[in-house]
């Protein structure tokens, strides 16, 4: 391309980008990329209010227990072993249940159930008959716990409804919505190849999503930090590749709006309503876990999936199908998972430069 | 070829409907105006020479220039189309300044051309005010400055003088008249035929999708064979010179002028009228202009296509 060709590309994108960004039709897009972000917040309150609970316990206990001691805790301790290294409990509650048996008076078992805190984590004990039956200790901030949920979230909602809907609503606009305001011809008009003001567009819608969506993502993860300590914050970012995963995140997010940008707008050509190809569009990424592997290669999730840090665990007693929808069990490496985004979304812009030099201004049929 | 605006067996159907069949014409420079009711192919002509639609079939050249190639084709051509919408939320500077930029002028060179087609068009006032918030004349002047502003060399203008005043629409026949006199293509489609009358050189006159006549108007009337010329002649005794005329065999029909000081006459052949005309006029009748008057558009215009939606 001549340098008039990239001065045209760099005029396209400056009028583009300022109309994508502040549409007002557009504001569930930025509703969409701010939910998460409004989860995390919501997140981090509710965990901060159970730490507040939990400092609470804590200053009420009769000694100050560190994690270590909550840990020594094992199942079969006595009552007083438990109660000479925790000391007494803030919270106890008592019950007595009337066992049955067969041929015999019913048995009577004396249950207690205590709960200690370090200030920060919560250990629950159930002791039956005076033996510890049953132990649950939950650590309020847990970044390993956590980030796995930040990775179903980012996966599940983030990739496959936000950033989906989201590149729909752009990309499919860029054309389309110029028919509908009868406007194109502005551009049509000017001495530009059709396939230029195409790459123009494109990356406007490029640049316009990446700075929604990658804003949004870095702030989840701003809002997901948010209720750790200053230190364990430090711990996740520097030592547990936290802030790896933020990039990795942000690169995989760019590469959704890269190649759901690239079949939308060439959507947007082939097609007047939207609704049919995003339907078929979100089906087809939804049972790529059930497609043949040739065909799951024809799929954008499928290699964003892979390009994911966080493995998701399958829980035990997941439904198969379930089971199957959650883990990504054929990964491909990143190398091959970032071409096949690209080559997906090469062969999108191709089609999309062969339909926008046949598109004509026709505005009464539309 | 590379001089003229040529169609060679042009048809645009949309879907099944018509726009426009087996067009051939050979557009020269100075001002050619379309003419014909609406719905008649003229807007669709226009898409068509700027390949904002592609033919079903046929050829169309633009000074040489396929129409499927915009990025030379618009460096020639400028075109002010009857769409009502711009890009939102851009100032009648903007919409220039980014045309001109989308159209790969340097920065500095789009400014200096859009404040020159701005000032063109007396629109220096509201350069800065949002296109949204203009009056209908004020969007079909920044439509014609956004044609204008890269002087190109071909100028298609799909109804220009709508929404103008009396005195913009002057202002604008003599922009058109000067971009022709400079050896402009100027094409323009309207169905106010008393001003195609005034401006063109040349006329395509359409109907149904079909090119009914094409050229000079006066050569236009003159293949018109069913209809008599009519001919207008001023004289001292009109009276008189209308009974010489009865007994002349070129003469079909004539009629007094209601103003007593003319007659009208109709005849088949005009070059023999004239030169019978010459010893008609010999007893002292004093002929004071003889013109034709019924070789303007509008005749032509009622003769070939009717009395269909056109204003005069």
């Amino acid at each position: 391309m001549n340098r008039t060709g990239w001065a045209q590309i760099k005029a396209v994108i400056r009028l583009e980008f300022k109309k994508t960004l502040f549409a007002r039709r557009g504001v569930w897009i930025y509703a969409l990329a701010l939910l998460p972000v409004l989860l995390y917040i919501a997140f981090a309150f509710a965990v901060g209010n159970r730490q507040h609970r939990s400092e609470g316990f804590a200053r009420h206990g009769e000694k100050r227990v560190a994690y270590q001691d909550l840990a020594s805790i094992q199942p079969g301790m006595t009552k007083d072993e438990v109660i000479s290294i925790l000391g007494k409990p803030p919270v106890a509650s008592h019950w007595v249940e009337e066992r049955p048996m067969v041929g015999a008076p019913n048995v009577r078992i004396a249950h207690e159930d205590y709960r200690y805190s370090d200030g920060r984590n919560d250990l629950d004990v159930g002791l039956a008959g005076g033996r510890v039956v049953s132990l649950n200790l939950t650590t309020h901030a847990n970044p390993g716990q956590d980030s796995v949920m930040f990775a179903g979230v980012f996966q599940f909602f983030f990739l496959r409804l936000a950033v989906f809907f989201g590149c729909l609503g752009i990309f499919m606009n860029l054309f389309r919505g110029e028919i509908l305001d009868r406007s194109l011809h502005f551009y049509f008009l000017a001495p530009i190849r059709r396939d230029v003001l195409m790459a123009g567009k494109f990356l406007a819608g490029l640049l316009a999503t990446c700075t929604i969506f990658v804003s949004s993502e870095i702030l989840q993860t701003c809002a997901f930090l948010w209720h750790f300590t200053a230190s364990e914050q430090d711990l996740y970012l520097y030592h547990n590749h936290g802030l790896q995963y933020a990039a990795i995140y942000a690169g995989v997010t760019v590469l959704a709006c890269i190649g759901y940008g690239a079949f939308f707008l060439v959507a947007g050509m082939l097609f007047r309503n939207p609704i049919f190809p995003a339907a078929v569009a979100l089906i087809w990424e939804a049972i790529n876990p059930f497609l043949p592997n040739i065909l799951k290669q024809f799929s954008i999730i499928y290699y964003l999936k892979s390009l994911c840090p966080v493995e998701i665990p399958v829980a035990p007693g997941t439904p198969p199908f379930f089971a199957l929808l959650i883990s990504n069990a054929e990964p491909i490496s990143a190398p091959w998972a970032i071409l096949g985004v690209l080559v997906v979304a090469v062969i999108a812009l191709y089609v999309s430069s062969r339909q926008v030099r046949r598109l004509e201004v026709n505005y009464t049929t539309e | 070829m590379n001089d003229r605006i040529i169609f060679e067996d042009v048809s645009k159907f949309y879907g099944e409907i018509l726009g426009i069949n087996r067009v051939n014409l050979s557009i020269p420079p100075g001002i050619t105006s379309l003419v014909g009711p609406n719905g008649s192919g003229k807007t669709t002509l226009m898409n068509l020479m700027t390949g904002l639609v592609m033919p079903s079939r046929g050829q169309i050249h633009v000074l040489g220039y396929r129409t499927d190639d915009p990025e030379n084709l618009f460096k020639v051509v400028g075109y002010s189309t009857q769409f009502d919408a711009f890009p939102k939320g851009l100032s009648g500077f903007q919409f220039l300044y980014s045309y001109l930029l989308v159209s790969g002028r340097p920065s500095s060179e789009a400014q200096q051309l859009a404040w020159q087609a701005i000032e063109r068009l007396n629109m220096g006032e509201a350069a800065h005010r949002n296109v949204a918030s203009y009056s209908k004349g004020m969007r079909q002047r920044i439509r014609l400055a956004q044609a204008l502003a890269h002087d190109p060399k071909v100028l298609v203008l799909d109804e220009p003088l709508n929404g103008l005043d009396p005195l913009a629409r002057a202002e604008m026949i003599a922009l058109f008249r000067s971009a022709a006199s400079q050896g402009c293509y100027v094409i323009i489609s309207s169905h106010i035929l008393h001003e195609v009358d005034i401006i063109s050189d040349q006329v395509v006159l359409l109907s149904n999708g079909y090119v009914v006549a094409e050229g000079q108007i006066q050569n236009v009337r003159k293949e018109i064979q069913e209809h008599p010329t009519q001919i207008m002649i001023r004289c001292n005794r009109p009276r008189e010179l209308a009974a010489k005329m009865f007994t002349s065999e070129q003469a079909t029909e004539v009629s007094i002028h209601k103003d007593e000081r003319g007659l009208l006459l109709k005849t088949r052949d005009a070059d023999r009228f004239y030169l019978a005309l010459n010893e008609l006029a010999m007893d002292g009748i004093e002929i004071e202009s003889i013109a034709p008057a019924d070789d303007d558009v509008l005749s032509v215009y009622e003769y070939l296509i009717g009395n269909e939606e056109v204003v005069r």
